[in-house]
This record gives C-alpha cells, sequence and structure tokens, in this order.
C-alpha cells in the first residue's frame, strides 16, 4: 500500500532531483532512470522492490544515493535517544499527575491539571519548540542551542549509537553532561503531548479503582495512604496505562518529524522530512515501513506487558 | 462551557474578520518588524504587515477548513465503518485492515508523502489530513454500530417485522450521534494541528497566505521579533484548547456513567 501511495504521483523525481540539469540533458534524465530501475513498469518496480525487502533490502535512496537501510542505521540512535526520554519523561510526569489529580477529584488541583494535560495535549509542538528555544536558548542561555553536541565536542566511542550511553560506557563525563544538555530541551518538549494523555488515561483509570471495596477496606486496615495508592490501585490501574504506551509512540513519531527539524536533530524525523520535500519515495517508504514495524513490536510488548501485569489476560 | 464559548468567539471572528481587522492582512508597510502598540495590537512582521490582522484573517483558513475536513472524513470513515460493522465479513476486514495501516504509520509522515507526492498547497494538505483521519471515525462507528445492531431493541424490532433500513435510521443513527458529536469536536483539534504543522513544514499553504501554522515558521525565522510568531501559536493553542474542552464536555453529557454519578448514586 505504502508504495502504490508513493509511485502513483504525478511529482517526477528525476526532475526533482536533478534540478535543472534535467531540463537541458535529456541523457542525465534516461540515466538517472535506468540507475533507479524507473524505466521498468510499475509491476516489474514492484516485485523487485518486494523481492529486496525480503532480505532486508529497502532500496537505495534517490537523494543521498546510499541504501536506504545504511541512512537509517545512521539516524536511528538519535531518534531513539530523543524518544525514549521523552517517553520516560511523559510517564513519570503524566502517571504523577493522573494519580493526584483522581485522588483530589473535582477540586482545585484536579481542575488545574486538567487544564495543564488538556493545555498538553493541545499546543503545536513545533510553537512550544520555538518557544522553548526562545526562552531558555536565546534569552536565558540556559541550554545549548541546537544538535546533540555542542560542535567542540567530539562523539563518544561508538557502541549503541545513543550519545549518552556510550559517553558513559567510555567514562567520558563532559560529553555526557552535553549530551544530557542537549537532549533535555527537545525531550521536554516532545514529551508534552504524552504527558497529557497519560495523565488522563491514568486519571480516569485510577478513578474506576479507587470506587472498589478493596480499596475501602486497605484504607479501613489503617494502610498508609502511599501504600494504599502504589500497591493496591496503581497496579489494578496499570493496564490501561500500558495501553495507551502503544499509542503513545505513534505521537511521538508525529513529534519528531517537528521537533528534530527545529532542534537540528539528525535523526529519522528530519530525514524523512528532507525525503518528503525531495520527493525521495525510497527513503520515505523506507521510514514508513520501518515505522510501522517498530509500532507493531511496541504494541506486541504491550500486549505481553498486560498479560504480566493482568494475571486474568492469556498470553494465547 | 468555556470551550463552547471561546470556539463561538472564534466562529465569529472567522465570520467578521474583515470587519475586525484595523490593517489589510496582505498589505506591505514601511515599518518592519515593529513590536506590539497601540497601532499594531501584536506588531508587524518582516513585511510590515500587521500581525493582529493577519491572526484574525488565520481563522478564516485554518478553522473552516479543519471542520471541513473533519466532515469529509466522517462522511468516507463513517460510511466505511458503518458498512463493515453492519455487514461484517470480508468488508469489514478489508476496512478494518486498511486503518490498521493507516494507524501504524506516524500521521505526519503519511500526511508528508501525500502531499510531498501531489506537491505542496493547502488543498492536499486537507486530503492528506482527510486520508489519515478516516480510520479513526470508522473505528468508532464500527465498534457502535455492532454493538447496537446486536441489541436486543434491535432484535424486537425485527421480530416485529420492521426492516433494516429502519433499524438503522431509528435505532442506530440517534445512538451514534452523541458519540461521533465528541469524536468531531476532538478531531477537529486535532485537524487544525496536523494542518498548521504541515504547513510550518511547507507543505500547506504558501507564505503570503496569513495561515497561523506558516506565520510561526515565518517568525523561526526572525527570533528576536518574537511577536510574529508567538501569537499565530496562542490562537492555534486556544481554539485547539476550546475543541479539546468541547469534546470533554459533550462527552460528560452523553456517558451515562457520569450522569447517573452527577446525580449521586
Amino acid at each position: 500500500m505504502a508504495f502504490v501511495l508513493t509511485t502513483v504521483v504525478p511529482g517526477d523525481p528525476a526532475v526533482a532531483n536533478l534540478g535543472d540539469r534535467a531540463s537541458s540533458d535529456p541523457t542525465a534524465v534516461r540515466l538517472y532512470r535506468e540507475h533507479f530501475g524507473l524505466d521498468k513498469p510499475l509491476p516489474v518496480q514492484y516485485f523487485v522492490y518486494l523481492g529486496n525487502l525480503l532480505h532486508g533490502d529497502l532500496g537505495e535512496s534517490e537523494q543521498s544515493r546510499r541504501a536506504v537501510c545504511i541512512d537509517l542505521a545512521g539516524y536511528i540512535p538519535a531518534t531513539a535517544e530523543l524518544a525514549i526520554t521523552s517517553m520516560v519523561l511523559a510517564l513519570l510526569l503524566g502517571v504523577t499527575l493522573g494519580v493526584i489529580a483522581a485522588l483530589r477529584r473535582n477540586r482545585l488541583t484536579d481542575q488545574v491539571i486538567r487544564v495543564v494535560s488538556l493545555g498538553g495535549m493541545s499546543t503545536p509542538q513545533f510553537w512550544l519548540a520555538l518557544v522553548a528555544l526562545y526562552v531558555f536558548f536565546y534569552k536565558l542561555n540556559w541550554v545549548p542551542g541546537a544538535g546533540r553536541l555542542d560542535a567542540i565536542v567530539l562523539p563518544p566511542p561508538h557502541v549503541t549509537g545513543l550519545f549518552s550511553i556510550d559517553a558513559l560506557a567510555a567514562g567520558q563525563l563532559d560529553v555526557f553532561l552535553n549530551t544530557v544538555q542537549h537532549l533535555i530541551l527537545p525531550a521536554c518538549v516532545l514529551a508534552a503531548f504524552n504527558m497529557g494523555l497519560f495523565t488522563r488515561f491514568t486519571r480516569s483509570a485510577v478513578l474506576e479503582v479507587l470506587e472498589n471495596d478493596y480499596v475501602r477496606t486497605a484504607r479501613a486496615k489503617g494502610l498508609p495512604e502511599a501504600t494504599v495508592v502504589f500497591r493496591h490501585v496503581l497496579r489494578a490501574a496499570s493496564p490501561p496505562i500500558v495501553t495507551v504506551v502503544g499509542l503513545a509512540f505513534g505521537n511521538v513519531m508525529t513529534g519528531t518529524v517537528l521537533v528534530e527539524n527545529i532542534f537540528s536533530w539528525p535523526g529519522i524525523g528530519q530525514y524523512s522530512y528532507r525525503s518528503a520535500t525531495g520527493l525521495d519515495l525510497t527513503a520515505i517508504v523506507g521510514v514508513m515501513l520501518f515505522v510501522a514495524i517498530v509500532y507493531i513490536l511496541v504494541n506486541m510488548v504491550v500486549d505481553i506487558l498486560y498479560a504480566v501485569i493482568d494475571p486474568r489476560v492469556g498470553l494465547a | 462551557m468555556v470551550g463552547l464559548v471561546v470556539v463561538a468567539a472564534w466562529l465569529l471572528v472567522a465570520l467578521l474578520a474583515p470587519w475586525l481587522a484595523p490593517h489589510d492582512p496582505l498589505a506591505q508597510g514601511s515599518n518592519l518588524y515593529q513590536a506590539p502598540s497601540a497601532t499594531h495590537l501584536l506588531g508587524t512582521d518582516e513585511l510590515g504587515r500587521d500581525v493582529f490582522s493577519r491572526v484574525l484573517w488565520g481563522a478564516r483558513i485554518s478553522i473552516p477548513l479543519a471542520m471541513l475536513l473533519v466532515v469529509l472524513a466522517f462522511l468516507i470513515g463513517g460510511t466505511l465503518g458503518g458498512l463493515a460493522g453492519y455487514l461484517g465479513g470480508w468488508v469489514d476486514e478489508l476496512v478494518m485492515r486498511g486503518a490498521d495501516f493507516v494507524f501504524a504509520v506516524p500521521t505526519i509522515l503519511l500526511a508528508m508523502a501525500v502531499v510531498a507526492a501531489l506537491g505542496p498547497g493547502l488543498f492536499h494538505a486537507v486530503l492528506a489530513v482527510v486520508l489519515v483521519s478516516w480510520p479513526g471515525h470508522a473505528r468508532v462507528v464500527r465498534g457502535l454500530v455492532r454493538t447496537i445492531m446486536q441489541s436486543e431493541y434491535v432484535a424486537v424490532g425485527r421480530l416485529l417485522g420492521s426492516p433494516t433500513h429502519r433499524a438503522l435510521a431509528v435505532d442506530v443513527l440517534p445512538n451514534i450521534a452523541g458519540p461521533v458529536s465528541v469524536l468531531a469536536a476532538l478531531e477537529t483539534g486535532n485537524a487544525i494541528l496536523l494542518l498548521s504543522a504541515l504547513s510550518f513544514l511547507g507543505l500547506g499553504a504558501r507564505p503570503p497566505d496569513p495561515e497561523w501554522g506558516s506565520m510561526v515558521s515565518t517568525g523561526a525565522q526572525h527570533f528576536e521579533a518574537w511577536w510574529i510568531g508567538v501569537f499565530p501559536g496562542i490562537a492555534i493553542v486556544s481554539i485547539v484548547l476550546a475543541f479539546n474542552f468541547l469534546g470533554d464536555s459533550l462527552r460528560d453529557a452523553f456517558d451515562p456513567k457520569t450522569i447517573i454519578k452527577a446525580r449521586g448514586a
């Protein structure tokens, strides 16, 4: 489906990538088409693509002239570092706020949290990113600007590609700190939307659990409130929250396209944007396939977690 | 209530922008990069255009387009979802697998691919957003139709000999109206976000148009004149937040559980 979508288009990638040369030099266009197999009929192109896909070949990017797989491998760690950090932030904040809101139901705290969480889900991420850059970088100069590291800092030796972990593993504390400084602002911006999502789902899940008799019993036994919340309530409320994590992954990927562009973060968000504007169809389809596979994997993990948390759900 | 008031206010602004706006949103002046003042409430941009007037005119682009595309997405998604829920079988399979595919790819990636394929422009951006948002409607309508068709009152109606189209019109339609209106409010907010994001990336509205997303993108290139990008952003936040609040109150109104709780039962 992704293939059909991107091949049946009026835009001619040969013209887009060769620019002025396309109109002045017809041989260049012909050679270009032959190189990428664009001169063959569509069904042939499709089966060639499928065949390559079977052994993990996503084709060659028309812009960077490298295999899409190699391009992706270079950009994935940057996005992974950003996405994971933002997910952790969003989960921590969202679940905490959600629990507080549920315990203070219909009071002022609840109302304030409701506005904050809805606000997080209503703010365009590109705008939030710019405002954050303006305030914390341009005005206050608390954080460094764009990129993953300062220009003078060398990246740590490549192990995982996640700079923070690589730097720690190599014992380079200064590089680690620099990475974190660069990471914190885009991660927070990216977390805003999902924070709101987690808060709302946690609140309603916790509210439902709080109505149960066993919570009243636990309280009547004189258990400290913290024990009641963490042992009895949060555990029973976690399945719906875990389910949202799968959903939230899609939001993070959408967010990275915008946030990576603004923070010049060399990840797949920026790669896909450049591919889209350059009509680099192979690259776009490659990114879409990769993200879809990760999405399915994430949701599989969520389903498994679901069974671990809730013994009533079988793995079958 | 707050949501409804703000949405209504923005709709009025969209309707009356030509009379409300103090300046022509496209007229370039000699006063470039002016900070907010009495003559230019929200300042002027890099071409000396009045930011306040442009923000007001922006309502005429984003809000009607978002509503139009939610209607389109509902017509497509609702019909497909309704058919899937009613007919079941391979129709159901086909529609839901299509929906799964769209769900598996992040909205903006798919929308970007569509816009890149068709060429940038506001109309193509709207098409792209419709393409990525129909599955949400399809899923909701399918679920509702399935539950309602299995309910006892539909079975009773059938026993009494009423034809299927009567069951659909009398039993099913009124019962899906509530949840669908909740979804429509929330989706309108999301549609505004996605449309403005595409415009921000330069794939939607083109520069001279006073579209909020592309205005923020202009602001990004002129950091020292913060008012160029900040105010259109606030406009987006306020309208999307209002639609989300509206959706929330509609949900409370339609959900029988909350009604019982409100009565103290």
